[in-house]
């Protein structure tokens, strides 16, 4: 069969070029087309909306149940729009999908500066009109806007959801600037993850040895921060007054809470949204929440590290590897 | 017009100096960066490239300065690196579409070309396949296509034969041949193998120790000092040795058929000299030509014979 392509001989390529200044928008495209062309991606980013999904199945209940109740019989809606807190389904949304956005970030970024160091693709990307910084963008670009993505449509989906049906419950005036305290968070906590995966990705040349350093990092960090958590409850929750020891100890326990992955991006979140959080589906509880934390030095300590990390990746992104 | 002009050019990493005061014009055409191995043939293509940054001297690409103006003259190179390279996860087709993306081609218009330069390199039928399953001769091929994809003005192959068997290294030539001549690309090949430049290349740049050695036309560096010419007889014949004495030339060698001899003139002046002596003592002459020394003989003669480099024939 001849090949489709009559005229084999080589020409030259007269056509147009697009300026430079978008060459780092190529390469973040590239890096999102290869991640979503993997199924797990899909996977997690439909996981993503659990906790939403599970809020408005709670809701949908309570409202068959009140409109089947009996007459003067107490309405469970009511009672439940009453419990909840708005804005704090937001953050339980925030926190449980924290997870899943490590997932994301392992699948989208761990890979990214690994493989291609593997593959020497540096030396393709470089002997183009391609600069570091094109690179870098281009690479934290393509895994900062699918996490966000993940991060941002199901809130903003349950935020329209919530506008739509329960604005005269307190939706709107419980924070007017809930939108735009959302709008600040959610690409916080994308650019924390891509920053760091992106850091830890250019550090190996094997995205599998990337991915595994970081999980390791996020979960021993996770592992202490929920051991603050115990600690919490039990200082909080003892039987009787809460010894002055107990009080002196506290402030200490809830910084640690935060000293991990997890714990700066969830101050982050009850920082700008003003909230310690309360319990979850509204369920009543005698649990008390960690206080949130200062803003300024949350958001310090995660730009300084995001800030590191993207150095480090910039002084690893080479296409020249000089053996002495 | 030169390609690209080198000016007491010195690059170092750390303590080590690659290329030390080199000095060079790379003309328009094929052209060969011969040297062994280490000698600083693609420490002077990551330069040239901007990859590296000298310490000492200037080069210019295309008119253009190494230093200042890295991202315009990677515009219109085309590396073929000496490693195997791919972005991992691609297809053929993909990968150089997305090289001449990364070059400034709308999608569309890197995609047709991706196809067009893929059958040009021998890859149509494969350009479908993950670019990691290839052989080592499809990866030297799908290099050189993601080099090509953007139309580069001068392309910078780094041993472009690396790893292939006799087939794949005699394809490849073709290949580089084929784009190098009447295609307007300018291709630099850096290699240290003697038959791989002499095959594709009209010019030559030799290279050891970080130090230009000899430079010049192929042609004219295989050219003996003062134009000895060879001759070549049907049978031996004793007594033309004597007859070519008598007019005029110098015996320089003569093993059996094959006489090296040397006269004042031109070779059209010599050969009516040549048929005489021939005629007087009864040879019949088969060749006649100006004699010439092999590459190697030329670039030993370059770099001295004593402790020089060794190339690869």
């Amino acid at each position: 069969m001849s090949s489709p392509i009559a005229d084999l001989s080589y020409r030259h390529y007269e056509g147009v070029l697009e300026p430079p200044r978008h060459r780092w928008w190529a390469i973040a495209k590239t890096t999102m087309r290869q991640a979503f062309r993997k199924k797990v991606m899909w996977v997690v980013s439909a996981s993503s909306a659990w906790y939403y999904l599970g809020m408005v199945f709670v809701m949908f209940v309570l409202d068959q149940i009140a409109a089947n109740r009996a007459p003067n019989a107490p309405d469970p809606m009511e009672a439940f729009l009453l419990r909840i807190v708005w804005k704090d389904q937001f953050l339980h949304g925030f926190g449980f999908g924290q997870i899943l956005f490590l997932l994301g970030a392992l699948i989208l970024g761990a890979g990214t500066i690994a493989n291609d160091t593997r593959a020497n693709a540096l030396l393709v990307y470089l002997s183009k009109p391609v600069t570091k910084r094109d690179y870098l963008l281009g690479k934290w670009f393509g895994v900062f806007l699918p996490l966000l993505a993940i991060m941002l449509i199901p809130s903003l989906a349950f935020f329209l959801f919530g506008l739509m049906s329960y604005r005269e419950k307190g939706f709107v005036s419980q924070d007017p600037l809930l939108f735009l305290k959302l709008l600040l968070m959610f690409p916080l906590g994308a650019a924390f993850h891509a920053s760091l995966v992106i850091g830890f990705s250019s550090m190996f040349n094997q995205g599998r040895l990337a991915g595994a350093t970081y999980a390791a990092l996020y979960f021993v960090t996770n592992f202490f921060t929920q051991a603050m958590v115990v600690v919490h409850v039990n200082l909080t929750m003892g039987r009787g007054e809460t010894s002055e020891a107990a009080k002196a100890a506290l402030p200490i326990v809830h910084s640690l809470y935060y000293a991990s992955v997890d714990g700066l991006n969830i101050g982050m979140a009850k920082a700008i949204l003003g909230t310690a959080g309360s319990p979850y589906f509204g369920i009543p509880s005698r649990m008390q929440m960690v206080p949130a934390p200062p803003l300024l030095p949350v958001l310090a300590i995660m730009v300084g590290l995001s800030a590191l990390m993207l150095f480090i990746a910039w002084r690893r992104i080479r296409a020249v590897e000089v053996v002495g | 017009m030169a390609v690209a002009q080198i000016r007491n050019l010195t690059v170092r990493y750390g303590s080590f100096t690659a290329l030390r005061d080199f000095t060079a014009d790379i003309p328009e055409g094929a052209v060969g960066l011969l040297g062994p191995n280490g000698a600083g043939k693609t420490t002077l293509l990551k330069t040239m490239l901007g990859f590296v940054k000298p310490a000492g001297g200037s080069a210019s690409v295309l008119g253009l300065d190494v230093q200042r103006d890295e991202r315009r003259i990677r515009q219109v190179i085309g590396l073929m690196p000496e490693q195997d390279c791919h972005i991992p996860g691609m297809s053929a087709v993909q990968f150089v579409a997305y090289a001449g993306e990364l070059a400034g081609m709308p999608s569309a218009q890197a995609l047709r070309r991706a196809h067009e330069v893929l059958e040009y390199c021998g890859l149509g039928e494969a350009r479908y396949r993950n670019v990691e399953t290839y052989s080592t001769g499809m990866k030297q091929r799908i290099k050189l296509a993601q080099a090509l994809v953007h139309g580069p003005k001068l392309l910078l192959l780094d041993e472009p034969t690396n790893g292939l068997d006799p087939a794949g290294r005699e394809d490849m030539l073709e290949l580089v041949r084929s784009v190098s001549h009447g295609k307007g690309v300018n291709v630099l090949i850096s290699s240290h193998l003697l038959p791989d430049i002499e095959r594709v290349c009209d010019y030559v740049i030799v290279v050891t120790t970080g130090q230009l050695r000899a430079t010049g036309r192929i042609e004219d560096l295989k050219k003996l000092e003062g134009q000895p010419l060879d001759i070549e007889l049907r049978e031996e014949c004793p007594g033309f040795g004597d007859r070519l004495i008598e007019e005029g030339f110098r015996v320089i060698s003569a093993k059996a058929l094959h006489w090296r001899v040397q006269a004042p003139g031109t070779p059209e002046e010599l050969l009516p000299r040549v048929m005489r002596a021939a005629g007087a003592a009864g040879a019949q002459i088969r060749g006649f030509g100006l004699a010439e020394r092999s590459l190697e003989e030329a670039f030993l003669a370059a770099v001295g014979p004593q402790g020089g480099p060794q190339f690869h024939v």
